[in-house]
């Protein structure tokens, strides 16, 4: 009877140790996954102060969140509603260090997906993921490719580099860069302080391009065949052009800036509209080899 | 009716409906039109913003308080209000006023009173204002620093208060917000020159008013990591 009650009582025991497990399960250096089943189109919120986050997609319809915490004294908690998932790492003891919290997810969702990321100091990559996308981060880069959806990405001086990226795409930093490599947006709106910002791609029928910022050089390509309105503004910096504008021929109420330098033309149909404006830096319009 | 009458009229009806007379004078007065739009505006943000977050700096609302009651746009009863939410509000003209010290509020709060420093700025530049000599003798006269020194001042100092807790969670994130805000800092004094130089240029000013923005929102950014669970 003594017995057979003892092994009843470490049972219970060992049940709830288990269930306290499975609630939160405390990270360390080992590499712990879990798998959501998840329909078409989840949600994934991922909240991680400090740590590398890796976004991939797969074919499954399965939400596939791997980490690992260095230092054990995180705590990764993990929620599941539906077609809704939350990953969120908290420390175990309040004033833990950045580095105690460090933890670095590997993320594999199904190729439509929604993706909402915060992060203080953490990079952040995303490759082959469709869907829209919002991305909070304090020194963090982020690096976006073959994605597609209206991007939102919001830094203090963080960098992004968005490489074949469609859709459209927000993005607003102090003091990090901007570059579009080879993108298919059409919509684009982005605003740095210090930071530089590349363009290298087409301009899009119907696009709209807004690049602004304070200090940093704002660069753009362009190809022969390319169709846009641009309005391009330096207040205190230089305006350096090579391609030959004809005058704006759609009658912009709007006049060239007649402070600092500026410029105001059509390439061939004008059927994208760019505007470029910095305060001091140097804005410059050139031609792809 | 005069100016004067006008803002009391205005603090006293804390949002509501003004008075035909008051209409009338609003309708003639360009000045009082954009006080009544201004607060519109400032009341308008507010409420739309939640109560969550840390308070801002003491200071921060005894410079604000001190400048109103200096311009006579709110009355000595309000003298009483503190931001302590346990203290009853004892008039209706505090009914706007406290939703000021939502803390949420105040990086939205100096943004706009800043954009509306920088409006007055501009004002003060052009020939409107030559004729109220009698309030810029009154701004000259007064023991209590202007609108426009006491926000500059904030500005500029109250990023130091704002990310002390951060800095113990994560030095390399403070610093980060401290580098940047160095930046923005400069931007404003370089903007602010400009516009000085040029008060007829409108991209100068676009500048001002965005780093002014960009500066309120860096510090929200401050506030909001530098609470327990502010990643969430």
């Amino acid at each position: 009877m003594n017995t057979t009650s003892k092994i009843l009582r470490v049972s219970a025991l060992g049940a709830v140790m288990a269930g306290f497990v499975l609630a939160a399960s405390p990270a360390h250096a080992d590499r712990i996954e879990k798998h959501f089943l998840v329909q078409n189109k989840p949600k994934i919120t991922v909240r991680n102060s400090s740590g590398r986050i890796q976004v991939k997609s797969w074919s499954r319809n399965e939400v596939l969140v791997a980490w690992t915490n260095a230092s054990g004294k995180a705590v990764v908690e993990t929620e599941q509603a539906g077609n809704r998932v939350e990953v969120a790492t908290r420390p175990i003891e309040n004033g833990d260090s950045a580095d105690d919290n460090k933890t670095d997810f590997e993320i594999t969702v199904p190729a439509e997906s929604e993706l909402n990321v915060r992060t203080d100091s953490g990079n952040v990559t995303v490759d082959s993921v469709h869907g829209d996308m919002t991305f909070d981060t304090v020194g963090g880069n982020l690096q976006l490719s073959d994605v597609n959806g209206y991007m939102v990405v919001k830094t203090i001086d963080g960098s992004l580099i968005c490489t074949r990226c469609s859709g459209k795409l927000e993005a607003n930093s102090i003091s990090g860069n901007v570059q579009m490599v080879q993108p298919a947006l059409d919509s684009v709106r982005v605003q740095t302080s210090s930071g530089n910002i590349l363009f290298d791609g087409s301009f899009l029928s119907r696009g709209i391009y807004i690049m602004k910022n304070f200090s940093g050089t704002i660069e753009v390509h362009f190809s022969s065949s390319d169709s846009f309105d641009v309005n391009a503004a330096s207040l205190k910096g230089d305006v350096i052009n090579q391609a030959s504008f004809k005058p704006d021929t759609h009658g912009s109420p709007r006049p060239a800036s007649k402070w600092g330098h500026s410029l105001l033309g059509t390439m061939n149909d004008g059927h994208a509209k760019v505007e470029l404006t910095s305060f001091s830096g140097t804005i410059k319009i050139l031609k792809r080899d | 009716m005069q100016c004067e009458q006008f803002e009391q009229i205005l603090e006293e009806q804390d949002g509501g409906a003004l008075p035909d007379p008051a209409i009338m004078h609003v309708e003639a007065c360009e000045p009082c039109r954009a006080l009544l739009a201004d607060f519109g505006a400032i009341r308008d943000v507010a409420l739309e913003l939640g109560a969550e977050g840390i308070a801002p700096p003491e200071r921060v609302w005894i410079s604000v308080r001190n400048q109103l009651e200096a311009e006579g746009l709110i009355r000595e009863l309000t003298r009483g209000l503190t931001h302590d939410p346990q203290a009853a509000p004892p008039s209706t003209g505090a009914g706007w006023w406290t939703v000021f010290q939502r803390p949420a509020v105040a990086g939205a709060f100096l943004g706009l009173v800043l954009a509306a420093s920088v409006t007055v700025g501009y004002w003060s530049n052009s020939p409107q204002t030559a004729m109220q000599p009698q309030l810029a003798a009154q701004q000259e006269t007064s023991p209590v620093p202007s609108a426009d020194s006491v926000f500059k001042e904030e500005i500029l100092t109250v990023g130091s208060d704002s990310i002390v807790g951060l800095q113990r969670q994560d030095t390399a994130v403070s610093d980060s917000i401290r580098r940047n805000l160095g930046i923005v800092d400069n931007f404003i004094q370089v903007c602010e020159k400009s516009v000085r130089e040029e008060p007829d240029n409108p991209m100068a000013r676009e500048y001002l008013y965005g780093a002014y923005q960009q500066k309120a929102e860096l510090l929200a950014t401050a506030m909001n990591r530098s609470i327990p669970g502010g990643l969430q």
